[in-house]
């Protein structure tokens, strides 16, 4: 089985299989809009940092039992909207809403009378709702830019309705990264903005890579259209590489969310972490299983 | 011999680099999220030109610099209005954020007395040493220092001994108490209508009579006595005369005034003063939309993180590389392991000649780009595989695959690379190092590719011919293929 599997010899009809991943596609298109519409209606809430709302934050390291955080939640001095604490560690976020900096001066006198540590040893951090707001606006400009350059090349290279299929994939890894943030109501930082973009980067190169061993085979094959034949010889001689691939490229993020997880880290690095290690898992599956029911559907049978 | 060569060639630069850079001790410049400080993020508001910006961030600079404990303080204009100010290892965030958001203290004094009219700062006082008539007694005033005879801290509500230049020539000066602030100007413009530059001032109502009193004041006295020092920050930025038509009893009035400024080749400095006058010391007033501060600790923290991560992540791929691809393992962890020495130096010496900060986002750029470049060699090892599998001969297998490979790699790093590109040119702050971290990255997986796998795997039947050596497969299976 593996040997066959080395060989890329092994004998799956992914022309056949592309109606059941056609179905699971759809599955999950219904999912991903459900956690759209429920995040929309403000069901599900979407757990923005504060670079996107505005407001300030504060990190400190201290012993602190509930009855503390609930001291801090209540008091009067800022509007204190959200906190964190980290099962292996002893550190504390607090989140509040703008306000005037003397009022964030005081805020921080309290945090540090409260818990009894000296106010520099608390990570203190304000940002204005525009500075989200403009990552996000020019996060958002270069995506379409770059978007609409792919759709160029992979038409210039291949066929255009290569390139649908290329966005298919792209869409369907950020809406399931998307999903995973929303549902399991992960802080959305800059770091997981870039992140996305990277999966945008990486998914794409999987599709092309992919794209370029069809293509190949249709020449080999002399071949003006792509058949069933070529198209099943060909994913499943390109399995391995996938494969392989996803590997080596999951686990030196694997070993960022491992390593820091284990000591008892959590920051901007596991930001970028834990987004690329659902969006590479993705990119690969999407790479072939999103791309097989509709490449099914383009080639003559 | 010239494949040799070829295969030798980047890994030699990037170990002659490697060496270079440590000999040297050349080492990747850390961004704040990685050594710890104060990072500021200021917004101007909308359609500010850009040159006001420029001025803004000189104006800064100085001040910071004048702050002292900054080790290498970056500021830098990013996008059209927003200026990133980075403050690596200052930790006393209420000084730092002084130092740059206030609009800086402007004060108009009267001058008492100048190093001019002395010879030696006014704050000296000589008096004759009966026992060594060669070596006078020097007094000096407290908050004064005694060698260079500058107040330690400009306080206007003192009198104070102050800096400024004069005609190319430092000039210190004896200032009274400040007389006006810069609240009480309501505009200032710099003009040019008779062969002259003019400062243009004008005054807001209520500080009218403050200044025709001064005026008045000094309009009876002569020499230094007659000038008015226009202080900022402590230093003295200009020192005009009240003019001789001015009538002692009257003094200037109309709250407006015009200082002037010389002839043509004034007109820079005319337009400074205007500049000062009108905005105190930031021409621009800057909206603070982000602080943040990284403790030390917690910089080191995310950096032995990321090259724990690192470094963990590549022999566990080395390992399994190794492995499946045996022999040709070998050769993607020779060149896996070149191309991480390359990158190392190339982003130190980018940190020394072109002041490139490696941020966190650097580090992540350059640990999915450990995934790429490894990639690159999956693909060529597969279509070697591909290649024997439909009967070709070793040598031509190799050949072969390494020429296919090239097509796709080219076709794949190139969505990398421009994706990198787009990245770069539109985004701000953070995201510009992860696109020049993955876009470097991609381009030497690309130059490793056409120079290094293309010449190293073709060698590889010269050792044996046995696909055992290369994969997890036997002559047989692939008979039976």
């Amino acid at each position: 089985m593996f040997k066959k599997l080395f060989l890329g010899d092994t004998k799956i009809d992914f022309y056949k299989i592309g109606n059941i991943f056609y179905k699971i596609f759809i599955v999950e298109i219904i999912l991903f809009s459900t956690v759209l519409v429920l995040t929309f209606t403000n069901i599900l809430e979407m757990n923005l940092s504060v670079d996107f709302t505005g407001g300030t934050t504060y990190q400190l390291e201290t012993e602190y039992s509930t009855d503390d955080i609930n001291d801090v939640m209540n008091s009067k001095i800022l509007e204190v909207s959200r906190y964190q604490t980290f099962d292996n560690s002893s550190s504390i976020i607090f989140r509040a809403t703008e306000s005037t900096s003397d009022k964030e001066a005081e805020f921080l006198t309290y945090l540090s009378t409260k818990f009894n540590i000296s106010d520099s040893k608390i990570e203190f951090q304000r940002v204005g709702p525009t500075f989200g707001d403009e990552i996000t606006e020019k996060g958002l400009r270069a995506l379409i830019i770059f978007l609409s350059f792919i759709v160029i090349l992979i038409t210039y290279r291949y066929e255009f309705k290569f390139s649908i299929i290329a966005l298919i994939a792209l869409i369907h890894d950020l809406l399931l990264c998307l999903s995973v943030y929303l549902l399991l109501n992960l802080e959305i930082t800059p770091s997981t903005v870039i992140a996305l973009l990277t999966i945008l980067g990486y998914s794409l190169y999987d599709t092309v890579i992919l794209f370029d061993k069809l293509n190949d085979s249709k020449k080999i094959n002399k071949q003006n259209n792509i058949n069933v034949e070529t198209l099943n010889n060909t994913f499943n001689a390109v399995l391995m590489r996938s494969i392989n691939t996803s590997i080596t490229s999951v686990i030196p993020i694997a070993s960022i969310l491992f390593i820091g997880n284990y000591l008892g880290l959590s920051g901007a690095l596991t930001d970028f972490a834990l987004p690329l290690f659902i969006g590479i898992l993705s990119g690969t599956y999407s790479s072939i299983f999103v791309t097989i029911p509709f490449l099914s559907k383009i080639i003559k049978r | 011999m010239k494949n040799i060569i070829k295969i030798f060639l980047l890994p030699l630069i990037a170990f002659g680099l490697f060496y270079y850079t440590v000999a040297l001790d050349i080492k990747p410049k850390l961004g704040l999220d990685l050594q710890g400080g104060i990072s500021v993020i200021l917004t101007a508001p909308e359609d500010t030109e850009e040159e006001l910006l420029i001025k803004a961030v000189e104006i800064m600079r100085t001040r910071i610099e004048a702050f002292g404990d900054v080790q290498e303080p970056e500021i830098s204009i990013s996008g059209d209005r927003s200026v990133l100010v980075q403050l690596p290892g200052v930790t006393d965030q209420n000084k730092a954020i002084e130092a740059l958001g206030t609009t800086g203290l402007l004060t108009f004094r009267p001058v008492l007395d100048s190093s001019l009219n002395t010879g030696y700062s006014p704050a000296f006082e000589y008096s004759p040493n009966p026992d060594d008539p060669d070596n006078p007694i020097k007094t000096v005033p407290a908050g004064v220092d005694d060698l260079v005879g500058i107040s330690l801290d400009d306080n206007p509500s003192t009198i104070s001994y102050l800096l400024g230049v004069n005609s190319g020539f430092p000039v210190i000066y004896e200032l009274g108490p400040a007389a006006l602030t810069g609240n009480d100007i309501s505009d200032a413009i710099a003009v040019y209508p008779d062969n002259e530059w003019i400062v243009s001032l004008e005054l807001n109502s209520e500080s009218e009579s403050k200044f025709t009193n001064l005026t008045k004041e000094l309009a009876s006295k002569s020499g230094d006595q007659r000038k008015i020092a226009i202080v900022l920050d402590g230093e003295v930025v200009s020192a005009p005369g009240i003019a001789f038509d001015v009538d002692p009893n009257v003094g200037i009035t109309g709250g407006t005034a015009a200082i002037s400024m010389g002839n043509a080749d004034a007109g820079e400095s005319a337009n400074n003063l205007a500049v000062i006058l009108r905005y105190g010391a930031l021409p621009v007033a800057f909206e603070r939309s982000s602080i943040q501060k990284v403790s030390a600790t917690l910089g080191e923290n995310t950096l032995n993180l990321g090259l724990q991560a690192g470094v963990f992540g590549l022999i566990i791929v080395s390992t399994l590389l190794l492995l499946y691809y045996r022999l040709l393992g070998l050769i993607a962890i020779f060149g896996l392991s070149s191309f991480g020495f390359l990158f190392y130096s190339v982003i130190s010496l980018l940190g020394k000649f072109q002041g490139y900060t490696l941020t966190l986002a650097g580090i992540a750029g350059a640990i999915v780009s450990i995934g790429l470049a490894a990639d690159s060699y999956i693909v060529t090892f597969e279509k070697f595989k591909d290649e024997l599998k439909i009967g070709r001969s070793f040598e031509f297998a190799a050949n072969k695959a390494v020429q296919d490979a090239w097509k796709t790699i080219l076709i794949a790093d190139f969505v990398s690379v421009s994706a990198a590109f787009l990245l770069y040119i539109l985004a701000i702050g953070p995201i510009r190092g992860f696109a020049l971290a993955l876009g470097l990255a991609t381009t030497f997986d690309l130059l490793f590719t056409r120079i290094y796998t293309r010449n190293s795997v073709p060698l590889i039947s010269n050792f044996s011919k046995n696909p055992r050596m290369c994969f997890p497969i036997t002559n047989k299976d692939l008979q039976d293929v």
